[in-house]
């Protein structure tokens, strides 16, 4: 019986995180699609990374999420 | 929305990342400890002398080459003895089924090999096995075993683990010289069995054990004759 | 925090542990020469007494790699990149400048007595998780400094956003110490029985079927995040560095990342199979190792494709060369990788030197690849010189590229006969070879592996001299190089 329940909780969480991991395709080429957030910029963070480069984020996510609302 | 929440800050998604890494663990390993840890039956714990051997295989690390896990075949059994079950491996405090076989199977060597035999192939393996590649491992018959700590291990996991040991195996300086000579004389059972070696006569290897010490090699030899 | 035009980078604790990586590194690769040649020649076993045997060595051999040369280039590159992709330099806190420097002492010191105490044989005997109780908690110490190091340095950040790399080096950390915990979990003798015995020796909590599904979850995931997730970080940094490319596609690699936290933990059974662990727990660890080919590849594809465009730099600049191999060989390894935990494949494959074969395959082909390249990027930005030899650099490159397929293609095939010679039957059902047949057919195969870990080890020489005489004597330039690294011709 155990390994029953065990087999269930095994598939049922791979699933869920599946689902999430398509989630989270979705959602990032959906909030690039509408232009909130340029993903690929991020990429110039290797490249222009002397100490006084510009930033690219000045504020944490959690302050710009506010402002977007 | 939840991916928000994630990329909102660093220790937000750490605690994610712990969650991602853990909930595979969670449920692959903690259900089955129970289980896989009840022994088969009629399983003895380890004595004492052979826990010290089993060290000195930890020791020498013989498990860089020889696994302890016969697998579910016919050419696996055939070759090495029946297949290995889970509850063989109860009292075995590390697992030692190795990941490389250099050299053969050694879960069941106590049904086909003989104290002799590996007197002789420990000292020369060539000489036992023409074209082996092992190593002589003659510090064996200088070094000795470590019988002190072997008995702690076993105090250990009498208490925590509840390894049944009889009442001899108690903590303390005490206990363990009163315990002493229980070891000895199963040393000196598995020595009157050897041969002698052209480098260590068996005499000498009784006279290290009537002196309170018993070699590596005595304690080894006796681990692998449990091994069946 | 306000921004100070005189403020630079500290690389003083990206060197010294740049320093321990080649210095750990060639002694881990020396060491697996001398067992590689053991197995070859078994005479060989005896040039340090009780010391040198090949099981007494192998140990060390694997410990140093893993937690004295990949472990100290994880922390050096940590302490170049974390600067740089955060803009902020560790100039700015005391604290954190403190703590990292009693990481290395603490590191140093530990590492040089943990190897002292497997070479005296005090060993847990779990593999890749061999250090006594003493030495995991100086262990477990020096993770959590640089921890608060991570942490410390994310929380003054002045860059807002964190790179791609730094989340990867921020799961190393999180992954290592909880597997490296409950792996370790174990009871010192000495203090359960009333004093007796060693002081060292411990014994495992976990028993026998336990032990190993334990271990096994531990064994393959360190190399999920010692091996994989922070190099595949440093490649993230310094291959867009390098080629003065942008990542090709930063939301594959955000992908990739999560795919592969999440699909690499469920695959540790499947080096577990045909034992005593229960066979649905089998068969899930092989269909994850296939699935585990999709985010691997995502990050490896990512890597070639940045380099779309700009394939000449392939022919002129060889630290391109060297990751763009490093990260073909993460391809082949993880390919590889899945296919051995596909269960028919696993039963011949187990327990042979296919499985060293691939270990190397990954290990010297992308791990000491890509670690090697990323010195060679930071070394003149360190030290503000050029790089002494391209040469040397090339001559390397070939030498080494030679010598891991040289060791892998060696290994596969002794890897396949031995497990198809251990099952062969003869007409009537009798096995057709005994255990010692099947080793002597090796040793062809073990001198050509020999021969491939002499000319790794002579090629790792190169790069040791190469950056010592950078070191002393390249060419001093003024400004640091933006992307490619000036290399003397």
């Amino acid at each position: 019986m155990r390994e029953e329940w065990r087999i269930i909780a095994y598939v049922v969480t791979s699933g869920i995180l599946v689902v999430m991991l398509y989630g989270y395709i979705l959602y990032l080429y959906r909030s690039e699609k509408s232009g909130k957030r340029d993903y690929e910029k991020y990429g110039k963070l290797a490249l222009d990374d002397e100490i006084d480069s510009p930033v690219i984020e000045d504020k944490p996510a959690s302050e710009r999420y506010k402002d977007e609302k | 929305m939840f991916f928000r929440w994630i990329e909102r800050n660093p220790f937000f998604m750490a605690a994610w990342i712990s969650l991602v890494i853990a909930v595979a663990g969670l449920i692959e390993i903690v259900p089955d400890f129970a289980k896989a840890a009840r022994p088969v039956e009629g399983l003895k714990p380890y004595t004492v002398l052979e826990l010290a051997g089993k060290e000195v295989y930890k020791k020498d690390n013989c498990i860089a080459c020889h696994s302890q896990l016969i697998r579910p075949f016919k050419s696996e059994t055939d070759r090495y003895g029946d297949f290995s079950v889970s509850g063989e491996y109860a009292y075995d405090r590390p697992f030692l089924w190795g990941s490389k076989r250099t050299g053969p199977d050694l879960h069941r060597v106590g049904r086909y090999r003989t104290t002799v035999w590996h007197e002789a192939h420990m000292w020369n393996p060539p000489a036992v096995v023409p074209g082996s590649i092992m190593p002589a491992y003659r510090h064996m018959w200088k070094n000795a075993a470590d019988i002190e700590t072997a008995y702690a291990e076993a105090v250990t996991v009498k208490n925590a683990f509840h390894t049944p040991y009889g009442p001899g195996i108690r903590k303390g300086k005490e206990a363990w010289e009163k315990y002493k000579p229980t070891v000895l004389a199963q040393a000196r059972k598995v020595a009157e069995e050897m041969k002698g070696t052209e480098g260590v006569s068996k005499e000498e290897v009784l006279k290290m054990i009537d002196s309170g010490k018993v070699p590596e090699i005595v304690a080894l030899i006796a681990y692998l004759n449990r091994l069946k | 925090m306000q921004s100070n035009a005189a403020l630079e980078y500290d690389y003083s604790l990206a060197k010294k542990f740049t320093f321990l990586t080649i210095l750990f590194g060639f002694l881990g690769m020396l060491i697996g020469t001398l067992l590689a040649a053991q197995l070859a020649f078994p005479s060989l076993n005896y040039l340090l007494g009780e010391y040198g045997t090949f099981s007494r060595l192998r140990p060390l051999h694997t410990n140093i790699v893993i937690f004295g040369f990949t472990v100290s280039g994880i922390f050096a590159t940590w302490f170049y990149i974390g600067q740089r992709v955060l803009k902020v330099s560790l100039k700015e806190s005391k604290f954190l400048m403190t703590v990292g420097n009693i990481q290395f002492w603490l590191y140093f010191v530990g590492a040089l007595l943990a190897v002292v105490s497997l070479l005296m044989g005090i060993t847990e005997s779990k593999e890749y998780a061999q250090f006594e109780w003493p030495f995991d908690i100086v262990v477990v110490i020096i993770w959590v400094l640089w921890g608060l190091n991570i942490m410390g340095l994310i929380g003054i950040r002045r860059e807002k956003a964190l790179y791609i790399s730094v989340w990867y080096y921020l799961a190393c950390f999180l992954g290592i110490s909880m597997l490296y915990l409950f792996n370790n979990m174990a009871l010192p003798t000495y203090f359960t029985s009333g004093g007796l015995g060693s002081f060292f020796h411990s014994v495992s909590m976990y028993s026998g079927t336990n032990d190993a599904l334990v271990q096994w979850w531990y064994g393959h995931n360190a190399v999920a995040f010692g091996f994989t997730v922070p190099i595949v970080g440093m490649i993230y940094y310094f291959l867009p560095k390098e080629s003065g490319q942008p990542v090709y596609s930063y939301k594959l690699s955000l992908l990739s990342f999560w795919g592969l936290l999440f699909v690499y933990l469920w695959a540790g059974s499947h080096h577990l199979m045909w034992s005593t662990v229960p066979d649905w727990m089998q068969t899930m660890g092989s269909v994850f190792s296939v699935l585990l080919i999709l985010p691997s590849w995502g990050s490896a594809i990512n890597m070639l494709l940045t380099m779309k465009g700009e394939w000449q730099q392939l022919t002129e600049n060889p630290l391109i060369k060297f990751m763009i191999l490093a990260s073909t060989f993460y391809m082949l390894s993880t390919i590889e990788g899945p296919i051995q935990a596909v269960r028919s494949v696993n039963a011949i494959a187990h327990f042979t030197d296919w499985i060293i074969g691939h270990v190397h395959d990954g290990v010297l082909g992308w791990v000491v690849f890509m670690i090697m390249s990323a010195i060679y990027h930071m070394t003149p930005r360190m030290f503000k010189r050029e790089i002494y030899s391209k040469k040397l650099i090339e001559t390397q490159f070939w030498l080494q590229t030679t010598a891991v397929v040289l060791y892998f293609t060696s290994m596969w095939i002794a890897g396949i006969t031995q497990g198809m010679m251990w099952r062969a039957v003869d007409e009537y059902g009798n096995l057709m070879y005994s255990f010692i047949d099947t080793v002597n057919a090796l040793h062809p195969y073990y001198v050509i592996r020999t021969i491939a870990a002499i000319m790794y080890l002579a090629g790792f020489m190169m790069f040791m001299y190469n950056i010592y005489k950078t070191v002393t004597a390249g060419r001093e330039i003024e400004e640091e190089p933006q992307f490619r690294t000036p290399i003397a011709a």
